[in-house]
């Protein structure tokens, strides 16, 4: 089992709905930006994106809308909603409460 | 969906070109990066295919409406029977307008029920308005009846199993109870009564069955939940007539099956 893979796929929508939630972004620009935050830690499968966003979509969590650009390109941007913002926040909550309880068992001197 | 996959797929091409690659090596690496195409329209359809709790409801509401309309006995009140009827018509042409939802298709399988019983009763017309009537109406039909199939069909192949699935358990119970054609009144009564109760279990399974179809993610688990009703039908209609279900009972049994398990087929053959 790829141990960092399993850790993405649990937290693939909290990292989505973090950056959905910074600004209206479209898929592209999603897989970018993950990269360059992580410095390059976060890549996956770019399709395997898609699916990720319509469940969340599905789920009211975040809101596509199509744009048109000004060179006249089309982008799906999408937004993050009410419900999008209190699933971020209780995600983001757990988060810090697990990584604070690992924290606790294998550094307890830096504590 | 495709065309922001496509966007998604140019945006990175330009990129690349961008950085000196050729056209096609772009489109190649391009490509690559995105992953198996079979995964991605995997976890697609898996996102799109889940009904919501009132869309499965709604969906199996035709197959509870009929079981309760012979748990009743209203199936003999005309007027209960035109009731359903109007309803069905009103439900089925909102749904055609309205983008054909999952939950359309059962109501639309009923809807072409009535066309059928027609054509089928055309036999007792005056012999010679017989082949007037089959002459105007059957191309009439045919016509309406491939149409509204490959319109399913471009939808999902599945859909069109859903669709059909209560034409199947009708004609079973008619073949086998003998009521494939007019019959009088009390004659009629008389061959039903002891069916009754399997003929409602028959359509409280279609309904626990399409509500299974509606809710379940993988396209797999929806051909399965597709055949659990022939398979039911067929347990019941052996058990009212002790086996005795005539040989165009048991060929449209199979057929029934054959029918509902070619999407499943299909799909392992592509």
């Amino acid at each position: 089992m790829d141990y960092g893979r399993e850790l993405l796929k649990g937290n693939t929508d909290c990292l989505l709905l973090c950056l959905i939630n910074n600004q209206p972004t479209y898929g592209y620009q999603i897989i970018k930006e993950l990269e360059k935050r992580s410095n390059g830690y976060f890549r996956f499968k770019e399709g395997t994106l898609y699916p990720a966003l319509h469940r969340m979509e599905k789920d009211k969590l975040i809101k596509g809308k199509w744009q048109v650009l000004p060179n006249g390109q089309q982008r799906r941007y999408y937004h993050i909603t009410k419900r999008g913002q209190q699933a971020l926040a209780k995600r983001l909550l757990d988060w810090r409460d697990f990584s604070t309880a690992v924290r606790l068992v294998t550094q307890p001197e830096t504590i | 969906m495709t065309h922001e996959l496509l966007t998604h797929l140019e945006d990175k091409t330009q990129e690349l070109k961008g950085g000196g690659l050729s056209e096609e090596e772009a489109a190649k690496i391009s490509t690559q990066a995105f992953g198996p195409p079979q995964l991605i329209a995997q976890q697609i359809y898996e996102v799109h295919s889940q009904g919501t709790w009132q869309e499965a409801f709604f969906a199996a509401l035709p197959h509870l409406l009929v079981a309760l309309l012979f748990a009743s006995y209203h199936w003999k009140n005309l007027i209960s029977l035109s009731i359903i009827l109007a309803a069905v018509t009103c439900i089925v042409i909102y749904g055609w307008c309205h983008n054909k939802p999952m939950w359309f298709f059962p109501w639309l399988g009923y809807y072409l029920l009535p066309v059928i019983i027609t054509g089928s009763l055309l036999i007792y017309l005056p012999s010679g308005w017989v082949w007037l009537a089959t002459l105007a109406y059957f191309p009439l039909a045919l016509f309406a009846f491939a149409y509204i199939m490959k319109q399913t069909a471009s939808r999902d192949w599945l859909y069109v199993s859903l669709m059909l699935a209560p034409l199947p358990v009708v004609f079973s119970w008619s073949l086998a109870l003998g009521i494939n054609g007019v019959l009088p009144g009390n004659m009629l009564l008389t061959r039903l009564q002891p069916a009754i109760p399997w003929i409602v279990v028959s359509f409280l399974v279609l309904a626990v069955a399409t509500f299974a179809f509606t809710r379940v993610r993988q396209r797999w688990g929806k051909a399965a939940t597709l055949l659990i009703p022939p398979s039911v039908i067929l347990v019941s209609v052996t058990l009212v007539n002790r086996g005795n279900i005539g040989f165009w009972g048991w060929l449209i049994l199979l057929f029934s099956l054959l029918a509902l398990a070619s999407p499943a087929w299909l799909k392992a053959k592509a």
